[in-house]
């Protein structure tokens, strides 16, 4: 009776908490360990079980090895440039589409629509073939630019989505009174609608980043100079390279610096990345 | 009025081309240049490339290694969405129709695998299986009391097993936002009424929590669908690399080492076409059973 009020039985109360505590912790303890692995030289590793605590002093020169001597340094400064470089792009592109066609339709505008969101259905790794080709040809292959342009065409079908439904709920009113005021359409975008939107802009980019900051596969393709790789693919090389020289501790703590940034954005902009979800998924 | 008209059209251009040139470029080309390069026998260098018709596609009916990656990515489906489902909507309900405390702590660490890269929960999960130094092992000898040594990455079959838990974990967390936001959409009062009636929470469950969010269900059911048929290949590639063996090869691992490996760039293409189709055929397929479900509901 009244399961309006929820679980009321304090046993049972007591055993779901249990579960949901339980996958905390499957969920925490991994981020928790690459932490501390992070800081272990490989005699620990061999000599005592994986969770044993990392031996005094603290191995914090893991860090800078990998970030020096297996260039993590420079692999995150590329991950910084692409992500940052490939949202702005992918923000603008379909920002000013979607604005377009949310508020004025022309003849066509729906089989546009629909053109973009169909890529969705399509799976990227047969585009990548023709595309590596492609970029080899416009000599883009190893580049920054390359890869940003890439990124940003794959974000356009969400950014599209979204933003196409974000614009519709704007007040029309807001674009009549500034065509009264005498306003062009490039002003009115720019100084009225461009303001308003900013929360759906801020929740693509948000999205964006993630998905970009963790992309892999595009990336081993179209870049295979060490110069230009990314944070994951510099994480699989080198875990790749684990089978001949094996060091643990700097592998951790290059894992540990690729989640620490995209974590602290979770914690920012939780309820962004949430509505981001939400947005998306309601096709 | 005419120049208001001629402006609006400037406009519409400035806002559109951009985007649709870079879109056909990057996007629209490369897809028809692959259903076109997939009829052709072709290693990367413009002399050695012959229109062979569906010669691809012969090769790859009788390749008994693309039969056994459509197997593993059938499998890894299947499992995904039955593991994430159930642990999704569970977690889900738990959080908004329980009344649990720290409902709101627990849903955001429950979403934290789904912000970190697929290439780290391979490499994490990698660790946990290592033969030598990993997790699971070292728990194995501590509670048998003997030294095991079991390579989980290893086995000659079955190994695809293995794959399964790192990406129901990475997994979970989408979902679950997804199911918590269609619960809360449901009016409180369906609820008030059926507890009125000395309705519990499973009859609830069934009787208005899952038909009400059965749409969300579905969206979530095709994307895992999606996403598993379009990316699952980089957890193979970072965790087995489609060994041992070709054993736990899917289609887009095979797609990588055909193409971009050994330079049969028609053959790969090939393989990305029958991808295409696939997860075509199983959206469909699966529009088909869902739909039939919601009619027996009612």
């Amino acid at each position: 009776m009244g399961s309006i009020m929820g679980i009321r039985h304090p046993i049972i109360r007591i055993f779901f908490y249990l579960i949901l505590g339980a996958w905390s912790i499957t969920v925490l303890y991994p981020l928790l360990w690459t932490l501390l692995d992070a800081l272990k030289d490989n005699k620990q590793f061999y000599a005592n079980p994986p969770w044993a605590l990392p031996d005094v002093p603290l191995l914090w020169s893991n860090f800078t090895y990998v970030w020096e001597t297996y260039n993590f340094g420079k692999y995150f400064t590329n991950s910084l440039i692409v992500t940052l470089g490939s949202t702005v792009l992918g923000l603008v592109l379909s920002a000013t589409t979607a604005y377009v066609l949310a508020r004025y339709p022309f003849r066509g505008s729906n089989v546009l629509f629909l053109l973009y969101i169909s890529s969705m259905m399509v799976p990227f790794s047969l585009a990548l073939i023709p595309l590596f080709f492609l970029m080899n040809k416009l000599n883009l292959i190893n580049t920054s630019i390359g890869l940003i342009l890439v990124y940003a065409t794959t974000l356009i079908a969400f950014g599209v989505f979204v933003l196409v439904g974000f614009f519709k709920t704007l007040p029309k009113e807001l674009e009549e009174a500034a065509a009264i005021d005498g306003a062009s359409y490039f002003g009115t975008f720019f100084r009225v609608m461009l303001p308003l939107s900013q929360p759906g802009l801020v929740t693509v980019a948000i999205v964006n980043i993630l998905n970009i900051w963790n992309e892999y596969f595009v990336g081993l393709v179209l870049v295979n100079d060490p110069d230009h790789y990314t944070l994951p693919i510099g994480i699989a090389v080198m875990q790749a390279e684990m089978q001949y020289r094996t060091e643990w501790g700097p592998l951790f703590a290059g894992l540990f610096i690729s989640i620490v940034p995209v974590l602290i954005m979770y914690i920012f902009f939780q309820r962004q990345i949430a509505s981001g979800i939400t947005a998306g998924a309601v096709k | 009025m005419t120049s208001r008209h001629w402006q609006r059209n400037v406009f519409i251009l400035t806002f559109i081309l951009p985007t649709l040139i870079l879109y056909c470029l990057f996007m629209v080309y490369p897809i028809i240049q692959a259903l076109y390069y997939s009829l052709f026998d072709w290693s990367g260098s413009s002399e050695n490339k012959d229109f062979i018709g569906l010669k691809n596609f012969v090769d790859l009916m009788h390749d008994p290694i693309m039969w056994q990656a459509i197997g593993n990515d059938y499998f890894l489906v299947a499992g995904k969405m039955i593991g994430i489902m159930l642990l999704a909507t569970f977690f889900a309900v738990s959080l908004t129709r329980f009344r649990l405390k720290f409902a709101l702590f627990f849903r955001s660490i429950f979403f934290i695998p789904n912000i970190i890269s697929v290439v780290v929960i391979g490499v994490l999960w990698a660790f946990i299986y290592n033969p030598q130094i990993g997790f699971l092992n070292s728990i194995l000898s501590l509670i048998t009391g003997t030294e095991v040594k079991t390579a989980w990455l290893g086995f000659p079959f079955h190994t695809i097993w293995m794959l399964l838990p790192p990406s129901i974990w990475a997994g979970i967390g989408f979902y679950m936002i997804l199911l918590i936001a269609a619960i809360q959409g449901i009016p409180e009062s369906y609820y008030e009424a059926s507890s009125l009636e000395g309705a519990g929470q499973w009859h609830q469950f069934t009787h208005i929590t899952l038909p009400l969010i059965w749409e969300q269900i579905k969206v979530s059911v095709l994307n895992i669908m999606m996403t598993t048929l379009n990316g699952s290949f980089v957890i193979v590639m970072i965790m087995t690399n489609g060994g041992p063996d070709n054993s736990t090869q899917v289609m887009g691992s095979y797609l990588y080492q055909m193409a971009f490996q050994q330079f049969h760039f028609g053959y790969g293409a090939a393989i990305g076409v029958v991808i295409l189709i696939m997860s075509l055929i199983t959206t469909v397929a699966l529009q088909r059973i869902m739909r039939q479900e919601t009619v027996e509901m009612n």
